[in-house]
């Protein structure tokens, strides 16, 4: 900390010198370092709009009080669009549906990707089936899980297991449910598939079990209790809730880890054991396969396959198209079907002898080294162009 | 093709062998003052014409929309499996190609791209913006009406929290494209939501703001209403042009320094209310288990963070001789603030040395850094650690691991690694017990 201490010492010593030289009415920042106020929601700082300056950006100072664009919504509008939901049921809508509907539309339309019975799929979220027991803090014990010192078992990630709220879980079906075709379930059908994910954990509303013959409604959703309602911190529910944010971001070194800037014969906290010093891990099996390939060299890319342009194309228009794109230059323009039916009536070996050898305003070989054959590839193109 | 100068061609053949053999001393030699007299190889590429100096180049306007170089076709986004639903590449995300980039700003189309449910593409005549619930005067604006309002530019980092996710448990990926590519800086142009609530009229009840996206996955996420009504944006504007598909056009909110997912793309709806709403992506997703098996939820913004982005496995020192003298550098960003300075080690955090910024040094947007070294061909251990104006230093792979674990998947920001061996080769390794 000392060093950080006279490095700023320095930068400011130096800064002031140089702005009483060349601005004299500019007080002295260290470059980078701008005037902030400290206790931002996130931990981090806020820097203050001042004198048309915010940071190193200016703004324009006029009043914006009155500028107002756009229309009011209809009611209709907000109904249509205003369809989110709290954990408190705000917006949920009215409708319902059972577990054993849910059973059908799910085994149709999302066993696919998560699984029978919500029991995970290939690479797609397991959303039943984890242990839901807890340990004495009220931690769900499967999420206490790490993947580390040779333990393998990982953290199992289900509603019952991980998530906090069940209005969460319609909302999600409803809108961005199934993957291909979101938006596609109705409002009672939505509460027939979260009715069957709930049942498959488990969850019992107001005491009572899902079995087959639950039915599931707004007033019953609202009363759902997911097991790892209290797994999450910090509170960001009731009156305190953005200070309980503030000051759990305010001490980060406690609750999200942070480094120390330590310049010499540093040291890092120790492994499982609290002594095991850190060692050199590297790479056991490296991810390859990645889209595109790999590819570093500054080449020309691969032609593509099955490309049909002609071969002359691309010297045409390197050498000859800036007299030949259009007549003005006194040349059959490349395109002009009268033109070069006219030019053609010579016949074909009189064209390319004329182009080797020249003539009128034209240089041989429109001015170019290429070979006949080229050159011959070229008119070619030049007479298939213009047909 | 090409002409050539009026140079002896006689022994040509023999010259291009000597040529080969010579080549990579002739710099050497060119410059020794112990060998002024000896024949040096000439460079093709200088001796004759080069092929685009004797024809006529490409019409000034044939590519109404340019491209960049053909040579450059390798450098783009690139993605994996590992960063899908089972391969599905519709909820994926493409990673930038950082060792190929210069400066603070990435071009639109390495801006690298996360989507839920595809890249949506959005007719600007049929978007339509809603501010409501607890504002005086609820709207709806057109793409045309939003423009209308006076706009602001900043230069911000975007990143994904999940940046480095696949690095928690050890190294897994072989570049810097991969270890850290989820993130891209821009300058970003729109209004300040503050701007437009002044007029609309906050109700004084209103603690979060719902901010929806209109894609298929309909993104929606929970802010406090202190990040709305200090620097939060409604942007359109993306270093100069309309964003990006990929990036939500027409519209996207703009956190400045906060998870790129908060940041929601086609922006079609904000919301006042009184309680947070507890959305999709801020419960099953992006909440951060922590080893408690309790799990930190509303993770706002990303952690002062830094890259060497040269050298770095892409970037090798493999051509440095013994004594060359060359730039150590790279980016450092904080979401927290600003970047303050960078320390760099080349004993794997055992001694450090400040390095020096360079360039733009702006809040919560990439910075450079720089530093000198002359290369010994020993191994190393490089990293760098940066420290920002919140009182944020980076933590090493123990410290961060120490306070959540391994298995939280977001926000990521231990100290980084690049194993450089005697031979100028490099590679991701980390430091951890």
């Amino acid at each position: 900390m000392f060093k950080l201490d006279r490095k700023l010492v320095t930068i400011g010593v130096v800064l002031a010198l140089g702005s009483t030289l060349a601005l004299a009415t500019v007080s002295a920042v260290a470059p980078g370092i701008y005037k902030s106020k400290s206790g931002a929601i996130d931990g981090g700082v806020t820097y203050p709009r001042e004198n048309g300056n915010y940071t190193v950006y200016k703004y324009n100072q006029q009043s914006t009080k009155g500028v107002s664009f756009g229309r009011a919504p209809t009611a209709n509008e907000i109904k249509a669009w205003d369809v989110d939901a709290r954990p408190d049921g705000v917006g949920l809508p009215e409708g319902e549906g059972s577990v054993e509907l849910g059973d059908e539309l799910y085994e149709e339309q999302c066993a696919v990707c998560h699984g029978e019975f919500g029991g995970g799929g290939s690479g797609y979220p397991q959303l039943a089936g984890g242990n839901m027991a807890k340990d004495e803090n009220g931690a769900m014990i499967t999420l206490k899980n790490q993947r580390v010192y040779g333990n393998t078992d990982a953290p199992k990630r289900t509603v019952g297991t991980l998530w906090p709220v069940a209005t969460t879980l319609f909302t999600y079906i409803r809108d961005a449910m199934p993957y291909a075709h979101p938006k596609s379930l109705t409002n009672s059908e939505t509460y027939a598939i979260t009715a069957y994910i709930l049942a498959q954990n488990e969850i019992e509303i107001d005491g009572e079990e899902m079995d087959d013959e639950y039915v599931l409604n707004k007033e019953k959703l609202m009363k759902v209790v997911l097991p790892n309602r209290n797994g999450f911190y910090p509170n960001i529910d009731g009156p305190t809730a953005q200070e309980d944010i503030r000051a759990f971001y305010a001490d980060r070194a406690k609750n999200i880890g942070a480094g120390v800037r330590c310049m010499t014969n540093c040291k890092d906290p120790g492994g499982q054991d609290g002594k095991t010093p850190p060692a050199v891990m590297k790479i056991k099996y490296e991810m390859k396969d990645v889209v595109p390939a790999y590819a570093y060299a500054k080449d020309l890319p691969p032609k593509k396959k099955g490309g049909l342009e002609h071969p002359g194309k691309e010297a045409y228009e390197k050498s000859c198209a800036v007299c030949h794109k259009t007549d003005m230059m006194g040349a059959p323009a490349v395109g002009d079907k009268h033109a070069w039916e006219a030019t053609l009536k010579q016949g074909i070996d009189k064209v390319y002898e004329n182009t080797i050898n020249g003539k009128n305003g034209m240089p041989p070989k429109g001015g170019t080294s290429l070979s006949d054959d080229k050159i011959k590839e070229i008119v070619d193109y030049m007479v298939q162009a213009s047909k | 093709m090409n002409k050539t100068l009026e140079v002896e061609e006689s022994n040509s053949v023999s010259r291009r062998e000597f040529f080969k053999k010579t080549a990579s001393v002739s710099a050497v030699a060119a410059t020794s003052i112990l060998a002024p007299s000896a024949v040096l190889a000439d460079d093709e590429n200088i001796i004759h014409h080069v092929e685009w100096g004797t024809t006529l180049g490409d019409e000034c306007n044939k590519d109404p929309y340019g491209y960049p170089s053909k040579y450059e076709h390798n450098v783009v986004r690139r993605t994996s499996a590992l960063m899908s639903s089972a391969g599905d590449m519709h909820a994926a995300i493409s990673m930038t190609p950082l060792a190929e980039l210069s400066g603070i700003i990435v071009p639109n189309g390495l801006h690298f791209t996360r989507t839920h449910n595809g890249v949506a593409h959005i007719d600007p005549n049929k978007y339509r913006l809603m501010i409501h619930g607890l504002v005086e005067k609820p709207i709806v604006l057109t793409l045309e009406e939003l423009k209308k309002y006076p706009s602001e530019s900043r230069i911000l980092v975007l990143e994904c929290p999940s940046n480095s996710a696949a690095e928690w448990k050890g190294p897994q990926f072989g570049t810097l494209q991969f270890v850290k590519g989820m993130m891209s800086c821009s300058e970003w142009t729109g209004v300040r939501l503050k701007t437009i609530l002044d007029e609309l009229g906050l109700k004084p009840e209103a603690k979060w703001m719902l901010a929806e996206g209109s894609d298929g996955s309909e993104m929606s996420r929970t802010v406090p209403i202190e990040k709305v009504l200090d620097d939060a944006m409604i942007v359109w504007g993306q270093n100069g042009e309309a964003l990006r598909n990929e990036q939500g056009y027409p519209v996207r909110l703009m956190l400045p320094g906060w998870e790129a997912n908060l940041c929601v793309k086609w922006l079609k709806r904000l919301e006042f209310g009184d309680k947070p709403w507890y959305a999709k992506e801020e419960t099953s997703k992006y909440t951060a288990l922590t080893a408690s098996g309790k799990a930190i939820q509303h993770f706002y913004a990303n952690e002062v963070n830094s890259v060497i982005t040269s050298p770095c496995p892409e970037k090798d020192w493999k051509d440095l001789e013994k004594g060359d003298l060359v730039e150590i550098e790279g980016l450092a960003w904080s979401g927290h603030g600003t970047i303050k300075g960078v320390d760099i080690s080349f004993d794997g955090g055992k001694n450090w040395i400040e390095a020096n910024l360079k360039g733009l040094v702006l809040p919560k947007a990439w910075t450079r850094f720089s530093y000198m070294y002359r290369y010994e061909g020993k191994p190393l251990l490089l990293q760098s650690r940066s420290y920002d104006d919140s009182n944020n230093v980076q933590p090493t792979v123990n410290q961060e691991k120490a306070v959540v674990g391994v298995e939280g998947v977001y926000h990521r920001n231990a100290i980084i690694t690049w194993q450089v061996t005697d031979m100028g080769e490099v590679s991701n390794v980390q430091i951890r017990s």
